[in-house]
């Protein structure tokens, strides 16, 4: 066991100065495509809600197609795919482009949810105190979807940096890649992949915690309105 | 089942396991099984692996699903059958399970579907599925575009069905409720 240590005693100093940047830049990977997908999320939950019926069932059909294939099918497309037609994404960006337009079929059922969740009534009451629809939503529908929609947002944000670790697999400089050409190198798959989900789990663990609190807050809040 | 017990060292020994499993990527645990235990000589063979890794995550996700189900039904459930003179037992089979699975049910569903689409990674330890062979394929035909297209389109053709049936579960659940 003790042997089992002095391994990462001694290639700390070699390891480690990799692992940190490419830690970050599984949190810029998070964080990029995460914010494309809380935008294509929305537009699709709203295009989904639309009147207009041809807008409707495109959204619609995005979402169900996009939630039917798994992400690696979409990065693959992205990266090896689509490099016969002549466009090349380098590994970041098509993986920012993948995981957000995969995510944001899931964001859209959520904000969908929270939109309807509330009563239609609301709508209709600002209306008729004199609000155009988009003040509607902006002070009245949007506050309260929030709320709603928060914690599902966290728990996604969650899942979304796990599955940064499957870039690695079209070449994104994240953790996962690092790892993995660390332990071409070094010989020591196993030290590598444990250290590497210990890193992992330090950076979904405090976002768990976090996510538990506002869960909590936000059940206390909704009970205490009713 | 195990983490509404009363037993604390059983409780916090099934709370970290979920919190590891759920704080982990699926694929890094692919990885620590598939290369790393093959570096301390013991050998899994890519099927198994795949299994053993999805299933230790899943089973984590399932535990949170299924605590919460147990959770959803009023505690006075419990009380009234050991009132009426069931064993703790009898009271979990008969009353507790039964109304836990039909709430359960739709996020199990819905975790399968999750899990369908989470067996494309497992080509990355050649464990032999769709994905795989489509990377093979891809290597000795140089179709990109059109091979993968298709594969999203396979996953879809199996994934869409169960979105159905689920979709059906929740429409059913919310009616008698």
């Amino acid at each position: 066991m003790s042997s089992f240590f002095q391994v990462y005693a001694e290639n700390w100093s070699d390891w480690w100065p990799q692992l940190v940047p490419a830690m970050w830049n599984t949190v810029a990977l998070t964080a990029s495509s995460y914010l494309l997908a809380v935008v294509l999320g929305i537009i699709l939950a709203l295009g989904k809600l639309s009147k207009n019926r041809v807008v409707r069932a495109l959204c619609k059909g995005y979402i169900e197609f996009v939630r039917g294939i798994p992400a690696l099918v979409i990065l693959f497309l992205l990266y090896f795919g689509l490099l016969p037609l002549g466009i090349v994404f380098d590994p970041f960006t098509a993986a920012v482009i993948g995981l957000g337009m995969n995510q944001g079929g899931y964001m859209a059922e959520v904000f969908r949810g929270g939109i309807e969740a509330l009563h239609k009534g609301q709508r209709e009451a600002a209306l008729a105190v004199g609000m155009t629809p988009f003040e509607a939503y902006r002070h009245i529908i949007i506050p309260q979807a929030i709320r709603i929609v928060l914690p599902p947002l966290l728990n996604m944000l969650i899942s979304l940096l796990k599955d940064t670790s499957i870039c690695s697999l079209i070449a994104a400089p994240e953790l996962m890649l690092r790892a993995k050409d660390i332990a071409a190198m070094a010989f020591r798959p196993m030290h590598i992949y444990l250290l590497v989900g210990v890193l992992y789990f330090m950076m979904a663990w405090p976002l768990s915690m976090i996510t538990r609190r506002v869960e909590a807050h936000m059940r206390r809040g909704r009970r205490s309105t009713a | 089942v195990i983490q509404t017990s009363r037993v604390r060292a059983v409780r916090f020994l099934v709370d970290v396991y979920v919190e590891i499993f759920r704080g982990i990527p699926a694929l890094t645990l692919l990885f620590i099984l598939y290369f790393g235990l093959a570096y301390s000589r013991i050998r899994i063979e890519s099927v198994p692996a795949a299994i053993l890794g999805l299933g230790l995550v899943g089973g984590a996700i399932l535990t949170e699903v299924f605590r919460s189900g147990f959770e959803a039904l009023h505690h006075g459930q419990r009380e009234a059958a050991l009132a009426v003179g069931m064993t703790p037992i009898m009271a979990m089979r008969y009353i507790i399970l039964p109304q836990a699975v039909r709430i359960t049910l739709p996020p199990i569903g819905n975790y399968a579907i999750g899990l369908l689409k989470d067996t494309a990674i497992v080509s990355a330890i050649a464990a032999p599925e769709i994905m795989f062979y489509a990377r093979n394929l891809v290597t000795s035909t140089f179709e990109t575009t059109i091979i993968y297209v298709l594969v999203a389109i396979l996953y879809f053709c199996l994934s869409f069905p169960l979105a159905r049936i689920v979709g059906r579960l929740e429409e059913r659940r919310r009616s008698w409720q």
